[in-house]
């Protein structure tokens, strides 16, 4: 029992210290409706606009993380894509969707000051710009979840609640449906803490598998690779989901769930 | 006379245009990518990276053979314009990872 509570207490400890370490500021948790959320700035103050504030809670209610980030072409790290305007205009990355037809037209540089309120629906960055989209209206019937977003996605698809789109026609390559991997144990390293079950199901579901290897887990041999929760927290490994869009380390018992 | 030159001149400034248009055409980004009938490269493409899902049920040559096929391809994606490049290399570098990813770990497997 002193053990489990010393073990609590240790992996406590460490998330406190390790974001202070790096920079002294106690890094500020979202809210719920800010959780996901990323500000993409390759090209928008340097043509006088303001940066896009993309929001993850109402892209993932409508696509699975394959179709934007392997199907579209999305990069897995804030602002590593590049997108312009011209990509848009031509039918690709947000103007996949944002056509005028499946969403709204993403705005180019021909549209005009007049229009101007078309492109601050994205572009949105520091001003006061009423969404289309209530983040507590969306979420009120959905299952709770303590941490990130507050909303437990898996349950939500499971209740038929979302529908996550995982085809986008004239996009995505039309695949043999997924034969599931195992799920495997890893081990703690902290004694008491109990082991991560690793669902390959719950991951593939939404990610395929090339979203996740070999870019983000690159170890071919079970066991070679060895992950530490400081380098989660820093977004290598599990983190480049689970520190910006998937349920936060800080829900532990939600990997660490092998009983005891 | 000068109505002969003008009939020439006109002539030459309307056979040009049969040059000109279709290379500024030949320049022009692409058209939204789903109305875009699938081009010769987009279909194998298709083909190559449609397979991801059954990575692990290939055999080494299977998978051998769709790492050269993605190391083929990716010339002609090379040539496109900007935006197609861009988001067609980065799909093609994620499969072609796979496969690689894959046939190493069956390799690993039989050591």
């Amino acid at each position: 029992m002193k053990r489990k509570i010393f073990a609590v207490l240790f992996l406590l400890l460490a998330f406190c210290v390790q974001p202070l370490s790096q920079n002294g500021i106690k890094k500020k948790r979202p809210l719920p409706y800010e959780y996901g959320r990323v500000v993409i700035d390759n090209y928008s103050e340097k043509a006088d606009i303001a940066p896009v504030v993309f929001e993850h809670w109402i892209h993932r209610s409508k696509f699975t993380c394959r179709v934007c980030h392997v199907d579209v072409g999305f990069a897995m790290k804030a602002g590593a894509t590049g997108i312009t305007a011209t990509d848009n205009a031509h039918g690709y990355y947000c103007g996949t969707c944002h056509n005028g037809k499946t969403a709204f037209q993403s705005c180019t540089r021909k549209t005009s000051v007049e229009d101007m309120k078309t492109c601050q629906r994205c572009h949105s960055y520091g001003l006061r710009v009423a969404s289309d989209y209530d983040f507590f209206k969306f979420s009120e019937p959905l299952p709770k979840e303590r941490f990130g977003n507050g909303i437990d996605w898996e349950k939500s698809e499971q209740l038929r609640l979302i529908k996550p789109a995982t085809f986008l026609e004239g996009v995505s390559t039309q695949r043999n449906p997924l034969a599931v991997q195992k799920d495997f144990s890893l081990n703690a390293k902290v004694e008491g803490m109990p082991d991560i079950i690793f669902s390959h199901k719950k991951h593939t579901v939404w990610n395929g598998c090339e979203l996740c290897h070999p870019d983000i887990f690159v170890g071919v041999k079970r066991g070679t690779t060895h992950y530490t929760m400081v380098d989660i927290s820093q977004g290598k490994s599990c983190g480049a989901c689970h520190v910006t869009v998937a349920f936060p380390l800080t829900d532990c018992q939600r990997c660490h769930s092998k009983p005891v | 006379m000068i109505k002969g030159k003008l009939a020439v001149a006109l002539l030459l400034i309307g056979s040009s245009g049969l040059y000109i248009l279709p290379a500024i055409d030949a320049q022009e980004p692409s058209a939204p990518q789903a109305q875009t009938p699938r081009a010769g490269w987009q279909k194998e493409f298709d083909d190559v990276c449609s397979k991801t899902d059954d990575a692990m049920t290939f055999s080494q040559d299977e998978l051998s053979d769709l790492v050269r096929r993605c190391d083929t391809l990716l010339p002609q994606i090379d040539k496109l314009d900007e935006s197609r490049k861009k988001v067609y290399s980065g799909r093609l570098r994620m499969c072609r990872g796979l496969y690689a990813y894959v046939l190493e770990a069956k390799r690993n497997e039989k050591k």
